[in-house]
């Protein structure tokens, strides 16, 4: 990612001009939505700066934090209703989402997994749209649960920024894995800004938490310059 | 000859019971998105030509934040906290990780050598410069001349 410049810098409303595109295609993120008047340029539906990744992928970055369900999120839910065959799950969106009992790994009409009001979930939004609540599954095209599934309530649930999230989600930072040096940990990070972390000791909670406060108000690189001095 | 029989051989289609069975699961994984691969772009083609009747324009295909960051999954265990997603976690996060590290080391270590080795030619030219300055200036010897 380049670094961001004041000419990037789009309201609610805008029009964006001058796309990039590769084979009249263009891969639009969060912020952006098309131009019904002219179909060769977007608006801008947030307050951010307009991000560009080659080929053809534009988003945008602000400072939002409500999360907005897309298809394909990992997030993490928690339960907050249980019926027969469908749980409804808080995943920090304006709506809460819908988990089918039959989504999990191994489960059938009989044999339903075993899921409580208040558990911790770790699942993948498989239909988001406007118009309907959004619906989520536990399991993969193999119908294997993988990283997916409840998770232990030895954990501790806490929510961060989005910008944190994406931080810390990007490969290039070292930032979980120089936590990772100094005491094992295990972590969920969801696209939804709901983290759960899991360590041996309390302290060692409290330290991630500690830890990812400070980062929430560093900037990206020095972070990076940071966690570099502990190599 | 040959290359007509394979070709007929690739489109020959396997009926749904066999796809059923347990040892075709790759294969009806190929035809299911080939399949839906096809109707999808059936669907889409009919959206663009409408849109294209318009203006003939770009096509926008909204994703989410994942995909254009290229951000990794979630789920992550360090120093051996949880085996079972460490486990996982080898097949996809380290290799990305191990992809990031070697192309930033990459870079530092080609700026940095072209930099020093700049500098090094630099002060060894010096070190020629100075030593022919104190000598004698070099003369071309005439061409007519006879070596010996």
């Amino acid at each position: 990612m380049s670094e961001l410049s004041p000419a990037d810098f789009y309201l609610p409303g805008e029009i964006i001009r001058n796309l990039k595109s590769k084979d009249r295609e263009v891969i639009i993120g969060p912020g952006l939505c098309r131009n019904e008047s002219d179909t060769k340029s977007l608006i801008a539906s947030q307050a951010g700066y307009l991000c560009f990744r080659a080929p053809n992928t534009y988003w945008l970055e602000g400072r939002r934090n409500r999360y907005i369900p897309k298809k394909a999120d990992l997030v993490l839910g928690i339960v907050t209703k249980k019926s027969s065959d469908n749980l409804k799950v808080d995943i920090g969106s304006a709506e809460s989402a819908s988990l089918s009992m039959l989504a999990f790994e191994g489960a059938t009409k009989k044999v339903k997994p075993d899921v409580n009001v208040g558990d911790v979930i770790y699942a993948k939004v498989i239909n988001a749209h406007k118009e309907m609540e959004p619906e989520l599954v536990c399991i993969d095209q193999y119908y294997k649960a993988g990283k997916l599934g409840v998770l232990s309530n030895e954990g501790f649930v806490i929510n961060l920024k989005q910008k944190l999230i994406q931080q810390m989600l990007n490969p290039e930072n070292p930032l979980l894995r120089t936590l990772g040096r100094k005491f094992p940990y295990e972590i969920v990070i969801g696209v939804n800004g709901k983290v759960w972390m899991r360590a041996n000791q309390c302290k060692d909670v409290l330290t991630l938490c500690r830890a990812f406060q400070i980062a929430e108000y560093q900037k990206e690189t020095d972070i990076i310059g940071i966690c570099r001095q502990f190599k | 000859m040959d290359l007509k029989k394979l070709k007929m051989s690739k489109e020959i289609k396997l009926s749904k019971s066999i796809l059923e069975m347990k040892f075709m699961k790759k294969t009806k994984e190929k035809v299911d998105k080939a399949e839906e691969d096809a109707e999808g772009q059936a669907m889409y083609s009919n959206e663009i030509t409408e849109e294209m009747k318009k203006s003939g324009n770009i096509i926008f295909r909204p994703a989410s934040i994942t995909i254009c960051k290229r951000l990794v999954e979630g789920r992550l265990s360090f120093g051996g906290m949880n085996p079972e997603i460490e486990k996982l976690m080898a097949t996809d996060y380290k290799k990305i990780v191990v992809e990031v590290e070697k192309r930033k080391e990459k870079d530092i270590t080609d700026e940095e050598m072209a930099q020093r080795h700049s500098t090094v030619v630099n002060t060894i030219s010096n070190k020629f410069k100075k030593k022919r300055n104190r000598n004698k200036k070099f003369q071309k010897p005439p061409t007519n001349e006879p070596l010996i």
